[in-house]
């Protein structure tokens, strides 16, 4: 990985201003978002939104021509540009006919795409950012950290600084009077202003119509007073009808910045009446600058079509556990967060997003959040394989994940022979400290030893029921067969009480995702097939006590084999079979164990069983019954950062993850931390041994209700 | 539409444009209209103030210069605030108010939503730092939906709708939500019910 990548990111890290202000937002965010979609049923508006993107998408190019026809009957000019030099030429090339020598700019990200500002001002024009946030940045040449808060990286004092250096004033740092500075400075601009320059949020092809969502009163300011508008404006931003409008605005500026509406909402349809600075009429004229720098590439690819259903809300960025902590800078260019990995690889090349794409820890929050329906997570996964399938894998991976993963005896071999490596740093069946290159795996956290036995070689001992109604196949997963064999106890124990014969098939191996994950697809429907065969078909279900493998074999076994129908009609049967241990014993209504009245408890959600399998009632459930008293921590569905392999990649992000994940576990007061999988258990465990915080235990909930009275044997 | 589903409408609409800061009287009649936005001049003090000349904001000003609150197009003289209905692009720069008419008010989000295709319309709502909008209450819907249904029913296209909900604002620098940045700082409401009484349409 670049040099470069890893200095911006400890850069990043390394900033507490930054740290605060992005901490203190995505604090604040989830909450004051609940709050202005009281009452709406998101779902239904997300539906709402997909669906009109997703068909306008498919239609692209008749859209653009029919807003063309409809933007031209209502006298504006429309510029179809098909690159981002084409864009600039076309308005540098106006704007010097024209004379202009001051263009007044509010916000658009298009406009930041095309870098249009630098080509402007070598032409000899002064362009001026007139929001508040792309004006700080502008003085202070920077790039902006966040697609809607511009600025979110910079304090109260450096905006004083950078302003008192453009004023040649002396300025406090007191927030309203920077932001008086900032009104008479540019107000002088907005009069003079021989041009003024806009993006869109959206256009509308059977009108010709344009909807500006504002804030500052700067867009209105823009389009009043220069006597040429000028509209740069995203193909992807079109839709087919004046319907349309009303579901984007009912999502936008609630998922953006928690308002029921912005300050202003602004619909222009062709040039309106204009003045000249005395007060004459002028001819006003307004040009649509209909942007594509790839779009059109993008739309016709059936799988990354889905992120031009973008609105800009940035909220996928707000509930990112990364971008709280890098900031938008280390994305590198101007769309930034997840939905900007992949903008990025569309509009600045594939290489560009190779580094970046990285970051994403797959936790499927932004996905949850996504007002218009994008599987980001999904879309960084595939642009992943993309790349690897191009570029193929780095030395170390690609022998793991070609030759050792689906090669179950090498793969388990190898394991075995770790556990014995391990000795010398093991105490107490916990890894401290790991020597040299491996030490950053254990600065933020413990490991656990791997298993001096591994699950498979106790199953055949374990006690099964005596007449059972049914036979459930266990699959383990690595963590629980390696690491955390008493899990797999557990699950035995639970299985027997609900009455059912457990068996465990021995050729089963790791589920794949780790391959998948790292674009690797082929090993991935290796391992699947393995699986599915191991399992035979004779099992009422497969159950499983990690979620991570469950929404594997569940969700992606059979897409993974959807090029061999045989294979994908197996696929179907055994997904269809698979269930997690806590759904499954809240279908069987487990008793659990007694004696656990009134022990505090918080409970932890796994990324993947929430959020991919959308369970997060059924432990809280079974927890409550057991007797145990639950006290939810802060966020309890924010991920802890493990994300296998990522923990190692990134430990300087996976670490202050963690940090947050044990701050909220602690504040709770519980002596236990549930959990319903065993990559979060070895992530937190490891967390609470680094900070001395072994008084907290964290356990699995198959655990806690299968153990009786005593789960930490 | 009914009396009391358009009190509840207002009812929402008083509790929205409240949250976002804009201040919100509700009279019966232009008479009533004419004295709310003379306190509203006294209480901020303007000396120089624009208007659209539109309808409601005519009918209100009529009545203002008859009772010597304000004269026209003159210059100010001590005590008597100068209103203008000419010459905005230059007036509009100094003035400390404008006053326009807006045709909707939106419950839901607080917002009023109007047709500002005039640049008169313009003018006086985005150059002061005082923003004075007259609303019909019959002007009042539910959703920003029905608003725009409105604007563009029968086929027609407004230049330049605008949906303005409470005043400019900005959360630029650390996140501080922050009152008054391009735009008006304040934004008063002026809803009028048709003459003969509240709710009387």
């Amino acid at each position: 990985m670049a040099d470069q990548f890893r200095r911006e990111i400890s850069d990043a890290l390394g900033n507490p201003n930054l740290r605060r202000a992005l901490g203190n937002f995505a604090d604040a965010y989830p909450a004051s978002r609940e709050n202005v979609y009281r009452g709406k049923d998101f779902e239904a508006i997300r539906a709402k939104i997909a669906g009109l993107k997703k068909s306008g998408l498919q239609n692209i190019d008749q859209l653009a021509d029919q807003f063309t026809r409809a933007a031209e009957k209502a006298g504006i000019v429309v510029f179809h540009a098909w690159t981002a030099e084409s864009a600039v030429n076309y308005i540098r090339n106006l704007a010097l006919a024209k004379g202009v020598r001051i263009i007044v700019k509010s916000k658009s990200m298009a406009t930041e795409e095309i870098h249009l500002n630098q080509q402007i001002r070598e032409a000899g024009i002064e362009v001026q950012e007139t929001d508040l946030g792309e004006w700080i940045i502008q003085l202070s040449g920077q790039r902006p950290s966040h697609m809607v808060m511009p600025a979110i990286h910079m304090t109260r004092g450096e905006v004083a600084g950078v302003f008192a250096a453009e004023t040649g004033r002396h300025l406090e740092d007191d927030i309203p009077v920077l932001v008086k500075v900032a009104r008479q400075a540019l107000r002088e601009k907005f009069l003079r202003a021989g041009m003024g320059i806009t993006g869109a949020n959206i256009a509308v092809a059977e009108t010709g119509t344009l909807v500006m969502v504002t804030n500052e009163g700067n867009g209105r300011l823009t389009t009043t007073l220069p006597p040429v508008h000028v509209a740069v404006v995203g193909v992807d931003k079109i839709v087919s009808s004046i319907k349309d409008v009303a579901p984007i605005l009912e999502a936008l500026p609630r998922s953006a910045t928690a308002q029921h509406l912005t300050s202003y909402v602004t619909m222009i349809t062709g040039p309106v009446p204009a003045m000249d600075g005395e007060g004459r009429p002028l001819a006003k004229e307004m040009h649509v600058v209909l942007l594509d720098n790839g779009r059109t590439r993008m739309a016709s690819d059936p799988v990354f079509r889905e992120a031009l259903q973008c609105i800009r809300c940035a909220s996928c960025l707000n509930v990112c556990p990364v971008f709280q902590l890098v900031g938008g800078h280390v994305y590198g260019h101007v769309y930034t967060g997840g939905i900007g990995i992949i903008l990025t690889a569309f509009h600045h090349g594939v290489e560009k997003a190779e580094s970046i794409q990285s970051l994403c820890l797959g936790c499927e929050r932004c996905k949850a959040f996504c007002p218009a329906g994008i599987n980001i997570p999904g879309l960084i996964r595939e642009l992943r394989s993309r790349i690897t399938k191009e570029k193929g894998l780095s030395g170390g991976s690609k022998l793991l994940l070609e030759k050792v993963l689906p090669n179950r005896s090498l793969f388990h071999g190898l394991i075995r022979a770790a556990s014995l490596a391990q000795k010398p740093f093991e105490r107490g069946g916990v890894v401290r400290h790991l020597p040299l290159f491996l030490a950053g795996v254990t600065s933020n956290r413990s490991l656990p030893a791997i298993a001096a036995k591994p699950f498979r070689d106790l199953a055949g001992g374990l006690p099964v029921a005596g007449r059972p109604k049914g036979k459930v196949g266990f699959f383990a997963g690595c963590l629980i067969d390696f690491v955390y064999p008493r899990i797999g106890e557990a699950v035995y124990k639970g299985l027997e009480k609900m009455g059912y014969r457990s068996e465990f098939p021995v050729l089963q191996t790791c589920c794949g995702l780790p391959a998948a994950y790292m674009g690797a697809g082929e090993p991935a429907a290796r391992t699947a097939r393995q699986n599915i065969a191991a399992f035979g078909g004779d099992c009422d279900y497969i159950v499983t006590a990690c979620p991570t493998c469950a929404s594997f074999l569940k969700n992606d076994y059979p897409k993974l084999l959807g090029d061999d129908p045989q294979w994908e009609e197996r696929a179907r049967r055994f997904a269809g079979k698979v269930i997690d241990f806590s759904s499954l014993a809240g279908l069987e209504e487990l008793k659990p164990g007694g004696g656990q009245s009134g022990t505090r408890i918080t409970y932890h959600d796994s990324c993947h069983l929430k959020r991919n399998l959308g369970v997060h009632r059924e432990p809280r459930d079974l927890l409550s019954a057991a007797g145990y008293e639950l006290a939810e921590m802060k966020w309890p569905d924010r991920c802890c950062g493990f994300s296998g392999s990522y923990s190692i990649k990134f430990p300087e992000i996976s670490g202050p993850v963690l940090e947050l994940k044990i701050r909220d576990i602690a504040g709770t007061g519980a002596e236990i931390v549930a959990t319903d999988c065993p990559g979060c258990l070895l992530q937190i465990s490891g967390g609470l041994d680094a900070r001395g915080q072994q008084a907290i235990k964290a356990v699995h909930t198959a655990e806690l209700l299968c153990q009786g009275d005593n789960p930490f044997r | 539409m009914a009396d009391d589903k358009r009190d509840d409408l207002y009812a929402l609409f008083l509790e929205r444009a409240g949250a976002v800061s804009a201040q919100v009287v509700r009279v019966a009649g232009y008479s009533a209209a004419a004295l709310a936005l003379a306190d509203i001049i006294s209480g901020e003090k303007a000396a120089k103030i624009v208007a659209e000349p539109s309808v409601m904001v005519r009918k209100c000003v009529d009545l203002l210069r008859e009772k010597g609150v304000v004269s026209i197009g003159a210059p100010a003289d001590p005590g008597r605030p100068a209103l203008f209905f000419d010459g905005l692009r230059l007036h509009a720069e100094d003035a400390g108010m404008g006053v326009s008419e807006m045709a909707v008010a939106v419950a839901e989000t607080g917002s009023l939503a109007g047709d500002c295709t005039s640049m008169e319309a313009r003018l006086v709502s985005t150059l002061p730092p005082v923003h004075v909008a007259l609303v019909p209450a019959s002007g009042l819907v539910a959703t920003p939906a029905e608003a725009i249904e409105l604007f563009y029913s029968g086929g027609r296209t407004p230049g330049y709708l605008s949906f303005v909900t409470g005043p400019s604002r900005t959360a630029d620098i650390e996140r501080v939500l922050t009152i008054g940045v391009h735009g008006p700082e304040k934004l008063f409401i002026i809803m009028v019910d048709e003459p003969g009484g509240v709710g009387n349409g």
